[in-house]
C-alpha cells in the first residue's frame, strides 16, 4: 500500500468552487442533528415576533401591520446571522476544530461561504413561515420585488459576516455574550418590527448608522415594494457595511496570533 | 542528496510582554527531509506545540524563518498549508459523520477525487483496523478510534510535511502498533514527518532524528542511536529523562538556593 498524494499542484489546482462544496457538506453533516431543533426555535421565534407584537398592539394600523407581517422574516436572516453564527463559531474555536480547519488548504472565506450556505437554508423555513403567518395574521398582502432574491441573501451574508467577526475577534465567552445581548437589541431595540419613531432619539440615531435598519429596510423594500422603498442613505450605510463586514471576517479568518 | 521539505532557522516567538512574558520558542533551527520522521521530544509547556502552530501557518514568528519545501510559510501561508497536513493535538469533533465519511471528504478537499479518496480511505481504515468502526457515527466511537481518525485524516493525502501530533494518545496498544507502522510508511513513500509525542519508548523504534526542546530551545538533537550512545542510559526514554531530569533538577535547586 502506498500513500496516496496530494500533490501540491493538484491542491492548489482543485478547484475552489469545489473545495466550498465539501465543506458545505461537511459543515451540514455536522450540525445536521441539531438542524431540525434550530429550524423549529427559527419557527417559534417568527411565530413568537409575530403572535406577541399582535398581543402588544391589537389591530394596528396598515402601516405598522405591514411592518409587524415583514419583520419576522428579516429577524430571522439576521438572529442566524448575528447570533447563531458566533456560538456555532465561538464553539469551534474552544473545542480546537477551527484551529485545525484552518491548517486545511482552502481560501478562507471559503469558511464563511460554507456556514453562510447552512446557516442561510436554516433559516430559510422559519422566514417563510413568519412572512406566511405574519401576513395571515396581520391581513395584509405582500407585493414581492424580483429584488428579494438578492436582497434575502445580501441580508443574511452581512449578518454572518458581522457574526463572524464577532466571534474571531472576541473571546469565546465574550462572544457568546454579546451573541444574547443582540438578541434583545434586535428583537426590542431596533426598527425592525417597531417603526424607528417610537424608538428613544438617542436609538434612533444610532441605527441611522448601525445595519439593523437598512437590512430591514431592504427586506420591506423587497417584500411589499408597492409600499415601501430603499433610500438612498440607508442604501449607502448598508453598502458600507457589506464592505465592512466580509473584509472585517476575511481579515478575521485569515488572522494568525 | 534527500530533499528537506521543512528547514527551521533561528525561530523565535514570544507571548506577552513584561516580567510575566512566556519566551516560548528560542531561536530554534531544525530541519526535516523526505523520507524522514523527525521526534519532537519535550515536557509540558517546551514549546512544541507553539513550534508546530508556526510551522502550518496558524502562529507568526517574532523572528526566524520556516521554509516548507522551499517555500517561506511565513510570507505566504496560504501555499505552505497545501504542502503540510496536520493531526492537531486536540480531537477534531465530527459528531454527525463516521470516520469513513470525515477521512475521505477531508481526502477530497486536499485535493483526491473522490474514487481515489474512497480507495486509499478503505487502505487506512484496515490497516489501522478500524473497519467495525468505519461506518458507526463519530458520537458512538471511543477517544482512541476518534483519534486515529483525525490521524487517517491527515495521511490520507499527505502533504510534502505531515505533522502529527499526539498521534498515540487514548490508543490501545494493538492499534498503536499499526499506528506507528503508518506512521512509518508515510516517511517511506517520501515524506517527511515532523512527530510531537511523550510516547518515546515506542516512537524509539520508528523516528529518524530527535530534537529535544527545553525552555523554547534545542538542547540537544541526533538519531535515537547517538542519543543513547552519547548520554548515560539504555533506551532513549531514559536518557530523555535523564536529560530533562537534570534540567528539573537543576531547576529545583535554584530555586531552593534562593
Amino acid at each position: 500500500m502506498s500513500a496516496a498524494t496530494a500533490s501540491p499542484a493538484a491542491t492548489l489546482g482543485t478547484s475552489v468552487v469545489r473545495q466550498l462544496g465539501l465543506l458545505i457538506q461537511w459543515q451540514f453533516r455536522r450540525g445536521a442533528q441539531m438542524f431540525p431543533l434550530l429550524a423549529v426555535v427559527q419557527t417559534l421565534l417568527a411565530a413568537t415576533t409575530v403572535f406577541g407584537y399582535g398581543l402588544l398592539v391589537g389591530d394596528p394600523p396598515p402601516d405598522a401591520a405591514l411592518f409587524l407581517a415583514t419583520g419576522a422574516a428579516t429577524v430571522n436572516l439576521i438572529m442566524v446571522g448575528l447570533v447563531l453564527t458566533p456560538q456555532g463559531v465561538a464553539q469551534a474555536k474552544t473545542e480546537g476544530s477551527l484551529a485545525w480547519m484552518r491548517t486545511l488548504p482552502v481560501p478562507r472565506w471559503t469558511f464563511l461561504a460554507s456556514d453562510l450556505v447552512v446557516y442561510a437554508l436554516v433559516a430559510l423555513p422559519g422566514s417563510v413561515l413568519g412572512l406566511v403567518v405574519g401576513t395571515w395574521r396581520f391581513g395584509v398582502t405582500l407585493s414581492l420585488s424580483p429584488w428579494l432574491a438578492l436582497a434575502a441573501p445580501l441580508v443574511a451574508v452581512i449578518a454572518t459576516a458581522v457574526g463572524y467577526s464577532i466571534a474571531l475577534l472576541l473571546r469565546p465567552q465574550l462572544a457568546m455574550l454579546v451573541s444574547q445581548v443582540i438578541v434583545f437589541v434586535v428583537l426590542l431595540f431596533s426598527p425592525i418590527s417597531i417603526p424607528t419613531q417610537r424608538l428613544p432619539q438617542w436609538l434612533a440615531t444610532a441605527h441611522e448608522w448601525l445595519p439593523i435598519a437598512p437590512m430591514a429596510d431592504l427586506m420591506r423594500a423587497s417584500l411589499v415594494s408597492d409600499v415601501f422603498s430603499m433610500g438612498t442613505r440607508p442604501a449607502l450605510v448598508l453598502a458600507a457595511w457589506t464592505v465592512l463586514a466580509l473584509a472585517g471576517a476575511n481579515r478575521a479568518l485569515s488572522r494568525r496570533t | 542528496m534527500t530533499p528537506e521539505v521543512l528547514v527551521v532557522s533561528g525561530l523565535s516567538k514570544r507571548f506577552g510582554s513584561g516580567p510575566g512574558a512566556v519566551q516560548a520558542n528560542d531561536a530554534i533551527d531544525l530541519s526535516v527531509s523526505a523520507g524522514q520522521v523527525v521526534c519532537l521530544l519535550g515536557h509540558n509547556g517546551a514549546g512544541k506545540s507553539t513550534l508546530v502552530g508556526q510551522v502550518v501557518g496558524l502562529t507568526v514568528p517574532d523572528a526566524g524563518t520556516v521554509l516548507l519545501g522551499g517555500i517561506d510559510a511565513v510570507a505566504h501561508p496560504a501555499a505552505a498549508r497545501a504542502l503540510a497536513s496536520v493531526q492537531a493535538q486536540a480531537n477534531v469533533p465530527i459528531t454527525g459523520l463516521t470516520p469513513r465519511t470525515a477521512i475521505e471528504l477531508v481526502g477530497r478537499v486536499r485535493g483526491l477525487r473522490k474514487p481515489a479518496a474512497r480507495t486509499r480511505a478503505d487502505e487506512l481504515l484496515q490497516a489501522l483496523d478500524l473497519i467495525t468502526w468505519a461506518d458507526k457515527p463519530a458520537e458512538k466511537v471511543s477517544g482512541g478510534v476518534a483519534r486515529l481518525t483525525a490521524f487517517a485524516m491527515a495521511a490520507i493525502a499527505p502533504g510534502a510535511l505531515v505533522v502529527l501530533d499526539e498521534p498515540t494518545n487514548d490508543v490501545d496498544p494493538v492499534r498503536r502498533w499499526l499506528l506507528w507502522q503508518e506512521i512509518r510508511r508515510i516517511a517511506d513513500d517520501g515524506k517527511g514527518v515532523l512527530l510531537v509525542t511523550h510516547n518515546i519508548h515506542e516512537a524509539e523504534h520508528v523516528v529518524d532524528q530527535v530534537v529535544l526542546l527545553d525552555e523554547g530551545r534545542v538542547v540537544t538533537h541526533g538519531t535515537p542511536a547517538q542519543f543513547v550512545a552519547s548520554h548515560p542510559g539504555d533506551t532513549l526514554e531514559d536518557v530523555y529523562i535523564h536529560l530533562v531530569g537534570h534540567q528539573d533538577a537543576r531547576g529545583s535547586a535554584t530555586a531552593a538556593a534562593a
